[in-house]
């Protein structure tokens, strides 16, 4: 029986408070606040409170997925990937590259979501680029 | 067990403010006259207590 | 305070299987699990300033196997929480070792003042953001009138987002399935938060049970006065059963179904 406790920082919005999850032979089993952070000073909202529920899901996706006739199928992600770009593409063919738009967030990196804006601004060629915020 | 709720929950009530609005009896279902006497005397010291405090506070926010 | 030492003979002496303490890491003194494997870490082992309900981890580990056998470091309080978890069957008393070590308030954590230890004093930081119930211990008591008591409290439960940090942190808390949760009594996802309900049913629970670790209290984003509420319950148990939680090895008057007590309830003219 090993248990340990990580400092992380909660994934949820953009505040960034300190958690600690309580992990067990490997197996997050609960979340507490860390009580030395600047942040939150050993306080969470109800979301960071639970964390651990999402991370062990049985929901989560495990691979990525196509959609084959209506039904979801397992592929790969050079598989997914193409089928994405091959789809964009046509709809930046038929109707133009204003007809894409892309939704960043607060739960992924900085440097994911300036990846994400230059691929809409210099890829599709769009300036329709927003954040989960804004909604 | 139901003693020791009652006589709990009761003063718990009287620290938050809300004294006095609760009541446990004990009363069989042969004893109608006595069940009559209790609900009449209970509605009257309610009434008299005035509205719930609560109520009026969940109202405004609504 | 030689705890490293005793901590190791603990383990090699196979008294306990896992010993929590805390280390330092990246400069935050968090929780530890050392084993036998490690013992080498051992040398990290120091008390932190900080307090974390180390009791509940101990009580998952006990879920996932009754016959490991753990070792604490304990406060007071600590203490106090585990002689409650004794008494309502969460945690074998053979199963656990404990080292006891200096109670607060210490020099980083200047708001302790637990109502077991004595004298009382009351931290700086508690006289600025919460209420200094030991200045003034009768601030929300006899020398109000119902309504004021009830808008004082009114308010100050008002200021809940219902982020059940009290529930989770405190270390007495263990039921599988609480009744905070059942969509009859508080609505899930509902702000805001059922004010009154959601808090009187905590301190009801909170009867016979709480130690006054003040753990909710620190959890709590909008600085409720939680410990104050469940004091005061814990002193209406203490008023008419003469129990406080967590002194010894009696049960709890709220888990024993059947016997006769002498409470008598106030009569309907009074």
């Amino acid at each position: 029986m090993d248990c340990k406790f990580i400092p992380s920082v909660c994934s949820y919005c953009g505040t960034g408070c300190g958690v600690l999850f309580e992990v067990i032979d490997g197996k997050i089993e609960s979340t507490l606040p860390l009580k030395s952070h600047p942040v939150n000073q050993g306080k969470l909202c109800i979301k960071g409170w639970n964390l651990h529920e999402y991370i062990n899901s049985y929901m989560r996706l495990n691979s990525p997925l196509i959609k084959e006739e209506g039904k979801f199928k397992k592929a790969t992600w050079d598989e997914a990937i193409t089928a994405t770009a091959a789809g964009l593409g046509r709809v930046k063919e038929k109707y133009g590259p204003d007809a894409i738009g892309v939704l960043v967030s607060a739960k992924i990196t900085n440097e994911e979501n300036y990846l994400a804006q230059k691929f809409t601004r210099a890829a599709i060629g769009t300036n329709n680029v927003d954040h989960c915020a804004r909604l | 067990m139901t003693i020791k709720r009652m006589a709990f929950v009761q003063e718990l009530l009287k620290f938050m403010g809300l004294e006095g609005r609760l009541h446990l009896e004990w009363i069989s279902s042969a004893e109608a006259q006595k069940y009559v006497e209790v609900v009449t005397r209970f509605t009257e010291k309610i009434r008299e207590m005035g509205p719930n405090p609560l109520r009026a506070m969940t109202q405004e926010v609504r | 305070m030689d705890i490293i030492n005793e901590a190791r003979q603990l383990l090699v002496q196979e008294k306990v299987d896992i010993f929590l303490g805390y280390r330092e890491l990246d400069g935050h003194l968090i929780p530890h699990g050392y084993t036998r494997d490690n013992l080498d870490e051992l040398e990290g082992l120091c008390v932190s300033q900080n307090r974390y309900p180390l009791e509940k981890t101990a009580t998952h580990l006990a879920k996932k196997d009754p016959d490991l056998k753990i070792g604490l470091v304990a406060r007071d309080c600590n203490q106090r929480t585990l002689n409650v978890l004794y008494t309502w069957n969460q945690l074998d008393p053979e199963h656990i070792k404990t080292i006891g070590v200096n109670c607060c308030p210490s020099p980083f954590k200047d708001h302790g003042d637990c109502t077991y230890l004595a004298p009382k004093t009351t931290g700086e930081y508690k006289k600025e953001h919460g209420i200094d119930f030991n200045a003034a211990p009768d601030l929300l008591l006899d020398s109000m009138t119902n309504p004021e008591r009830f808008s004082r409290w009114m308010y100050e439960f008002n200021k809940c987002l219902k982020c059940y940090g009290c529930r989770n942190i405190c270390p007495v808390c263990f039921c599988r399935e609480c009744s905070l949760e059942h969509e009859g009594l508080i609505e899930p996802g509902a702000l805001p938060a059922e004010v009154p309900i959601f808090h009187l049913v905590r301190a009801t629970h909170m009867a016979g049970r709480c130690i006054d670790c003040g753990l909710c209290e620190d959890a709590c984003p909008a600085h409720i006065p939680l410990r104050l509420l469940y004091r005061e319950a814990n002193e209406i148990v203490s008023g008419i059963f003469d129990f406080q939680p967590g002194m010894g090895v009696e049960k709890s008057p709220f888990s024993i179904i059947g016997d006769k007590i002498e409470a008598e309830l106030k009569p309907l003219d009074a």
